[in-house]
């Protein structure tokens, strides 16, 4: 493998991209768990759904106003929506009832939604991989080819960084959502509603993934089984960050998204490898995270 | 009578008490197993076998969760580890023509278990410092580490094409030959796992998952106790890894993935974690069900998903729990007649 200038870019490009993608889908995990201290199993699954959810609303559109890239933006809209909705469900129906249950079931209970969609996904979508071409000319950058498509990616994935951290940070809900981690009885007390707080909570994870699966719809094909790959890398990113902490997950994507695309320049087969290497080092190192606080574990 | 229902001591309420299974569901379990073989068609047979294996990678795991309290995720890298060991040993006693000897064929199953116990050993030896969440993603990190090492490493595990193959000698291609030699190991393990589930250690180990810290006050080395269950629960499951792959005639990588370390999981949720016989009674629900309902409908893990969704929702203790609650209000009803007549016998001894 010749190391130029232009291979080294591009395989920058390729990993801050796959660490967006990542750190868009762990947010939301760590954020679930931060909060209502569930493990959700089913994250990545969900983002497949919202992945081939957006897909479909792709065709929709081009269907009805011809071919276009930017149509892509509604059918995000579109299908972010409805992931929101189904998270809403889904915590309202099932995992609200797993608060009070050992950890072990809520994460049987999660597993076991894995299934089911996995499974309803086959049925719906069959076995054939998805993808939606957009044709962008590529951008010469130091003799090598770079796709413009990755900036928009690493755009969005900075963008949902800062409005996430700003909605946590800045805003009356973001600030009794944060309450709620210290204290539910408290925030429930002074006459906010905690069951309503919860589903938002977790719709909006979902909401953040499936929006993660549509804008990668152009760079990343989408199939059946990737669900199982990512959601252990997301496992990784979170716990290498620190379970709760916006900026530890931001930088463990990072770490785990560029190791993981020049790694796979030296060691093909043995790039995720590396990654859980590195998750076991920090769990035997700081079993709390890179950015976490020591509490308990 | 004043003392309780759960001091009762005849031989099947001390067997119930043991292993959670009542006596006649123990005596038909036992028959059906023996017999399994006389159905017709060699299908029941393999399904059987099936159950066995992954009964005792189960029973092993249950170990860590019911025991031990603690949850593993990576529990198949054991499983995988004694497949492995048994199938690289096997492939290398492979004559030209791919026959192997009895001698070399017990002697490749023989190296699953100390090599898994090592491999638990040293994986154990970092899992056993946390606990809760983060045991079980740490035990996770490891089985994935592990996972992907034996998928990429083509020159010696074969990568993930596995290893093919595998044929046993002549006397165990049999089904049915196959079935009565894994069930006498899996019956003798089981025996071994019962006896030490009973012993002092098995009862520090429900201490340990009841109150670490209280076991810690009364003196026990509580990582101490948690690496030697641990690698006990891995030896096990090492050697239902070795049984599998003369069974399947070959390895895959995916014996070692999180996928496969969900297997006993879920086998021991809907049996009952709380019962020695749960992660046998769930194997027999889970393997058979895959087995009959994989012929039907392609869409399997649809079926167990929403069984496990139901399992979970509305019988949290698993199958043998609902039971259990069944056959204690009985007895408490029992026991309300019996109390009846106390009263009038109390009369007749102030008569006196």
């Amino acid at each position: 493998m010749p190391l130029d200038i232009g291979s080294i870019l591009i395989q920058l490009f390729s990993g801050l991209s796959r660490a967006m993608m990542l750190f868009l889908l762990s947010s939301g995990l760590s954020l679930i768990f931060g909060v209502m201290n569930i493990l959700n199993f089913a994250h990545a699954t969900l983002w497949l759904f919202g992945g081939y959810l957006t897909y479909t609303m792709f065709q929709v559109c081009t269907n009805l106003f011809g071919d276009n890239g930017l149509l892509l933006v509604p059918a995000i809209i579109i299908a972010t929506g409805i992931m929101f909705a189904l998270g809403w469900l889904i915590e309202k129906f099932l995992i609200r009832r797993m608060y009070s249950r050992e950890l072990p079931e809520q994460l049987l209970l999660t597993f076991a939604l894995i299934l089911i969609f996995s499974d309803l996904l086959k049925l719906i979508w069959g076995v054939q991989n998805k993808r939606i071409f957009i044709p962008i000319e590529p951008l010469e950058v130091l003799d090598a080819y770079i796709n413009p498509y990755f900036f928009v990616v690493i755009a969005s994935g900075f963008g949902v960084g800062a409005g996430l951290w700003w909605f946590l940070h800045r805003t009356r809900y973001g600030k009794i959502v944060r309450a709620a981690v210290f204290s539910r009885e408290m925030v429930s007390a002074l006459g906010i509603r905690i069951p309503t707080i919860y589903a938002g909570v977790f719709a909006l994870g979902v909401a953040i993934a499936a929006f993660s699966a549509g804008v990668f719809l152009p760079i990343m094909p989408i199939g059946l089984g990737i669900d199982m790959d990512l959601i252990v890398q997301c496992f990784a990113v979170v716990v290498i960050g620190g379970f709760g902490s916006i900026l530890g997950t931001f930088v463990a994507s990072l770490i785990v998204g560029i190791v993981y695309s020049f790694s796979i320049l030296i060691w093909p087969g043995g790039a995720l490898a590396i990654i859980f290497l590195i998750l076991v080092t920090v769990l035997i190192w700081r079993p709390w995270g890179l950015f976490g606080t020591e509490m308990r574990y | 009578m004043s003392c309780s229902s759960d001091r009762r001591n005849g031989f099947f309420s001390k067997l119930y008490r043991r292993t959670g299974l009542s006596g006649p569901v123990f005596v038909l379990l036992g028959l059906a197993f023996l017999f399994v073989p006389l159905l017709p068609g060699d299908f029941p047979t393999i399904v059987g076998v099936e159950i066995l294996i992954l009964g005792l990678f189960a029973l092993s795991f249950n170990l860590i969760y019911g025991y031990m309290g603690q949850i593993s995720f990576g529990h198949a890298a054991f499983f995988g580890l004694g497949a492995y060991a048994t199938a690289l040993l096997f492939r290398a006693s492979q004559t030209a023509t791919g026959e192997i000897g009895y001698i070399d064929f017990f002697l490749s199953l023989l190296i699953a278990m100390p090599v898994s116990a090592i491999g638990a050993l040293i994986v154990g030896f970092f899992c056993v410092r946390l606990t809760g969440i983060y045991f079980a993603l740490l035990s996770l990190a490891f089985g994935e580490l592990l996972f992907y090492i034996v998928f990429s490493w083509y020159g010696f595990t074969g990568g993930d094409d596995g290893i093919q193959g595998l044929m046993p000698p002549p006397f165990f291609r049999d089904p049915d030959n196959y079935y009565y030699f894994t069930l006498a190991v899996v019956a003798v393990a089981g025996l071994l796992l019962w006896r030490i589930t009973n012993s002092p250690f098995g009862y520090t180990l429900k201490m340990l998952r009841d109150n670490q810290r209280r076991a810690a006050f009364l003196g026990i080395n509580v990582r101490l106790a948690m690496l030697m269950n641990f690698v006990v629960a891995g030896a096990f499951a090492g050697v239902a890894g070795a049984l599998w792959g003369p069974f399947q005639r070959s390895v895959a990588p995916v014996l070692l993935g999180w996928m496969e370390s969900g297997i006993p999981v879920f086998m021991t949720l809907i049996g009952g974690a709380d019962f020695f016989a749960g992660p046998i009674v769930g194997s027999v629900i889970y393997t058979a069900l895959n087995s009959y309902v994989t012929r039907y409908t392609v869409y399997w893990p649809l079926t167990i998903g929403l069984i496990i969704l139901v399992i979970v929702l509305f019988f949290p203790g698993g199958i043998l729990s609902i039971i259990d609650t069944r056959i204690r209000s009985y007895r408490n009803r029992q026991e309300a007649k019996e109390d009846l007549p106390v009263p009038s016998s109390e009369k007749m001894g102030s008569s006196q």
